[in-house]
């Protein structure tokens, strides 16, 4: 009778969210596409979708609790992962991030952001008591940090930014002294003059587009504008699915990846938008009232980090498709094409449902 | 211990604390979205209407639709210039062919180099893949055949048809009809009609008419895709209106004559209708092929045409002025008569040479003509004669009356470029040399030289208006209606002596080459000094570039004239053994006395390469 006690007690408004922004997903991505030469390729994303649903299956059907005693393990693994496709990897656009099994390539770097959030709630919930001090900082710092280094020597900035929520998160919800921020955000001004000279003349022009979006129309300027214009020609309304001009005539760079939201945008105008974030707005408080119920403090930061993750993901990627951030290629969570990053989105959901599922202390 | 009970349940002390680092994300995550909601409504709800301009700009691009321009026909409804489909083959660069094997069967039926095309082909990288590379412009059907034939071979390779001018008979009417070419900088500058890449007639009636030959483009709007590829089908949003056609006054077996009776020589000359004004023939030499410039002409093409150094593409006939020697007599004996200077029985001795204001100046016939009166003297061209009647009228009337005759002037032909020459009076050299006038300057004027300059336009003008008794006409060049004549102010007893001396000229004087038996020409030769090394030499003697320039002008038939021209031929010496033979075989062609000859035929005249006893003026050239 577990069985059906657990169907009963799924946290299916979590679940119909998801659902609905994978949903808005493939339909974007068959539209970002029909034009092109990759049209079709919105059934990869079904297939993929299937994959990730059944993985996702098993991380609730298995307690939270299991999970986070294998979380190391998992995390060691990842990590030989990570340091495995820096050798033997797949280069796919300058970043050496894909490993290949058979048919399918996966990115470990997003399967190490699950295990990271996991890492992190394992060790907030039995190290941390009260406050941060400089000791468990450290500490958490080489458990976030090593598959950060890792993923940014692939250089896979864009994967890399995508720990700062998760990090942030965690030292946010195992509190730290003010001074410690304060701190922080001093060495990393300090920092800005020793990183900058080190950038690559791309990622200079990126950042120094943000601030001046006419800069360099041509050139990385270019995707910004036509993201512009994608999503301001959608208007209110939007110009209705398949009828979006900007994305299907391919003027739109990265249309069903990164910039996805841009084609949605586009045909499903501002009121789409609203509702695709409403959804993840809608996630983020059912993280929250997860994170509130759950029995035990493991289950709470499980929540709030993995919601901080995907959540943290969405605002980089609207963010950069809305060019107020540098551009950089993070997808987004549920929505963007890809496999590797649907499964880590649709495990870290899981890891959500599984503590509101187990709330109630049997 | 079970895996469960591990984990520390939450008190609540932690769940008051949490509850206060929840919210910090939450602001933190609210802040982050209010934003982008702002951002959307900012882009979407503001701005939404012209980033939709802006995605339609995006999307929709302008082709342009060349309209098709007009043909133009002689007289006879014979085609002289056409605008007929072209071949362009092209080779598809973004295929999964290979190019090389491509190339290099290609090579033997195109007989262009293999390296020339891969070079070709290798500038061309960097832009879009899908722009296609052109191997060669105008490609023969026999060179299409060899392709055709073995398809399978050439995967990459695909004919595409465009419009491109012909003239059929390309360096005969080059000066008349001119050529198109693309528009320049700064005719787009001039012009609100035109766009870069439009072709437009750039000389000759290609030019004079082009707002009607050209036509109106119309415009297709396309959808393309990011690359600029179309994309779907193209709206038509104005369909081009195709040029007018035009019919020229031209007569093409007169104009082929003209230009076949030049040979190798360089020269002008031109035919009018002597009551309209019409042009039956115009034609320059040396000439060019105005097919050249709607090839893609090359660089070296255009520099081996703008360096020649006879100059191709100027046109002679109305752009170069020449002393107009003799001819001019004709305009010295109406003026002589009109303004009373000399009587029509006045007669002068000739000896062969008379000092003038301390010069002395020669007769071209050494032993002198004897007494002559008005109509010997204009028949046999006495310079004496001549010399003394100047000397009476002074420079001033002799202007008057040149400028009645539309000399120094220019005609109003159509076509542009045309010069005016030069038309001396006391003024002009006050005001274009800054110099007084001397009285041994009109001596010079007297017999065609010194100053004087005029194009064979002008004097084929001069001699209709002689012919009709109208004043100057501006040569028409398309058949329209005609201004009414006005009468030439000057009695029809000067004209009735003038136009029987022209007669005598030609009868038994200096145009006696011109003379046919069925038709009657009245005429008169000259002779444009080109240095004063040629003064009293046979100009046969001279090196080809110090010969003078032979004119020959008149009209025809002499009894009710209906034709009138002028034909120069540079350094051609007596201008009635080189002219006068010209002019004859334009006037067979117009009088129909003779089939066509076979074209590149050679018009039998075993004398006409005989010197003339009696051409043209010899005098020695004037000082200033």
């Amino acid at each position: 009778m577990y069985r059906s006690r657990l169907l009963d007690s799924l946290d299916w408004p979590t679940i119909a969210a998801t659902c609905g922004l994978v949903a808005i997903g493939i339909f974007s991505i068959a539209s970002a596409t029909s034009g092109n030469w990759q049209a079709g390729i919105w059934r990869t994303q079904v297939v993929w979708f299937a994959l990730a649903s059944i993985a996702a299956i098993v991380i609730v059907v298995v307690d939270y609790r299991v999970w986070a005693e294998l979380a190391l393990v998992m995390h060691g693994v990842v990590l030989v992962l990570l340091g495995f496709v820096l050798f033997f990897g797949r280069s796919v656009g300058g970043n050496q991030s894909w490993l290949v099994i058979g048919p399918a390539r996966l990115q470990p770097s997003e399967l190490a952001k699950w295990t990271t959030c996991l890492v992190l709630a394992v060790y907030l919930a039995r190290r941390v008591r009260g406050t941060l001090g400089l000791r468990q900082l450290v500490e958490m710092a080489i458990l976030a940090g090593a598959p950060l280094a890792l993923i940014g020597m692939q250089p896979d900035m864009g994967t890399a930014l995508t720990f700062v929520p998760i990090i942030l998160a965690a030292v946010i919800i195992g509190g730290v002294r003010w001074k410690w921020i304060v701190a922080a955000l001093i060495v990393g001004m300090l920092l800005v003059p020793v990183t900058w000279p080190r950038l690559k003349g791309y990622q200079k022009e990126r950042i120094l587009t943000v601030f001046d979006p006419g800069r360099d129309p041509t050139g990385v300027g270019y995707q910004v504008r036509q993201s512009h214009i994608a999503i301001g020609s959608g208007g209110v309304t939007g110009k209705g699915l398949f009828k979006g001009t900007q994305n299907r005539l391919n003027f739109l760079p990265a249309q069903h990846t990164d910039f996805v939201l841009a084609v949605f945008a586009e045909e499903f105008g501002f009121i789409g938008v609203a509702s695709v974030l409403g959804l993840f707005y809608a996630l983020f408080r059912r993280g929250i009232t997860a994170a509130r119920s759950a029995q035990d403090r493991l289950g709470t930061y499980i929540c709030l980090l993995v919601g901080s993750w995907i959540l943290g993901q969405m605002v980089i990627n609207v963010g950069v498709v809305l060019g107020r951030l540098p551009t950089i290629g993070v997808p987004l969570p549920f929505v963007s094409y890809g496999g590797s990053s649907l499964i880590a989105a649709l495990c870290g959901i899981a890891l959500i449902v599984n503590v509101r599922s187990r709330r109630f202390v049997n | 211990m079970d895996y469960r009970e591990r984990w520390e349940l939450k008190d609540y002390l932690i769940g008051r604390r949490l509850d206060r680092r929840i919210l910090t994300l939450h602001v933190m995550l609210g802040l982050a979205l209010f934003g982008f909601v702002v951002n959307f409504w900012y882009l979407q709800g503001v701005h939404g209407e012209e980033y939709k301009v802006l995605a339609e700009n995006n999307r929709m691009r302008r082709v342009t639709m060349s309209p098709t321009r007009g043909v133009i026909f002689d007289r006879d409804n014979l085609v002289l210039a056409s605008t007929r489909p072209s071949l362009t083959l092209w080779m598809t660069r973004e295929d999964k062919h290979d190019k090389l094997p491509q190339l290099e069967r290609l090579v033997p039926i195109l007989d262009i180099p293999l390296e020339e095309l891969q070079a070709r082909l290798e500038k061309m990288r960097g832009r879009p893949l899908f722009e296609q590379f052109m191997l060669k412009e105008d490609v023969s059907l026999d060179e299409l055949a060899h392709i055709e034939a073995r398809r399978e071979r050439f995967p990459s390779i695909s004919v595409r048809e465009t419009a491109r001018r012909h003239y059929p008979d390309g360096p005969v009417i080059a000066h008349a009809v001119g050529y198109v070419a693309q528009v320049s900088e700064a005719q787009l500058a001039n012009s609100e009609d035109l766009s870069a890449g439009d072709i437009v007639g750039k000389s000759g009636v290609e030019r004079a008419y082009d707002d009607s030959l050209r036509g109106l483009r119309g415009w297709q709007l396309v959808s393309v895709n990011s690359l600029g590829r179309q994309i779907g089908d193209a709206r038509i949003e104005r369909e081009p209106d195709h040029g007018d056609q035009i019919r020229l006054t031209l007569d093409m077996e007169m104009q082929r004559a003209l230009y076949d009776g030049f040979g190798t020589e360089a020269g002008g000359g031109i035919f009018v209708d002597v009551k309209s004004g019409a042009v039956l023939a115009l034609v320059s030499t040396p000439s060019f092929d105005p097919n050249l410039f709607a090839d893609g002409f090359t660089q070296e093409k255009w520099k081996a045409i703008i360096e020649d150094p006879r100059r191709p593409l100027h046109d002679r006939a109305i752009a170069s002025f020449y002393a107009p020697g003799s001819t001019f007599k004709v305009v010295m004996a109406i003026a002589g008569l009109e303004a009373g200077a000399v009587t029509p029985e006045h007669t002068v001795f000739c000896n062969g040479g008379k000092s003038f204001y301390g010069r002395r100046r020669l007769c071209w016939k050494r032993g002198g003509h004897g007494w002559v009166d008005m109509r010997k003297a204009l028949a046999e061209s006495c310079n004496i004669y001549f010399y003394e009647l100047g000397q009476e009228l002074g420079i001033d009337a002799i202007h008057k009356y040149g400028d009645m005759l539309g000399l120094g002037k220019m005609t109003g032909i159509p076509l542009s470029g045309e010069e005016r020459g030069i038309l001396p009076s006391q003024d002009w050299k006050r005001q274009a040399l800054r110099e007084i006038w001397y009285p041994g300057d009109t001596i010079s004027v007297a017999i065609g030289q010194g100053f004087l300059a005029a194009t064979p336009a002008q004097l084929a003008v001069m001699m209709a208006s002689v012919a009709s008794g109208e004043k100057p006409r501006a040569p028409s060049l398309v058949q329209g209606l005609n201004a009414p004549a006005e009468r030439l102010p000057v009695s029809e007893r000067t004209l009735e002596i003038v136009r029987a001396a022209l007669k005598r000229a030609v009868d038994r004087g200096t145009g006696r080459e011109a003379t046919l038996g069925q038709f009657s020409v009245s005429g008169k030769t000259g002779t444009a000094q080109v240095s004063s090394t040629s003064a009293g030499v046979d100009s046969n003697d001279l090196p080809k570039a110090q010969r003078d320039h032979a004119w020959f002008v008149g009209y025809a038939p002499a009894e009710d004239p209906t034709v009138a021209f002028a034909v120069v031929v540079e350094h051609g010496g007596h201008g009635g053994s080189m002219a006068a033979p010209i002019v004859r075989q334009v006037l067979e062609r117009y009088f129909n006395t003779e089939p066509p000859a076979p074209a590149g035929g050679e018009p039998a005249d075993e004398d006409l390469n005989k010197p003339q006893e009696e051409s043209g003026d010899v005098s020695i050239a004037t000082s200033r």
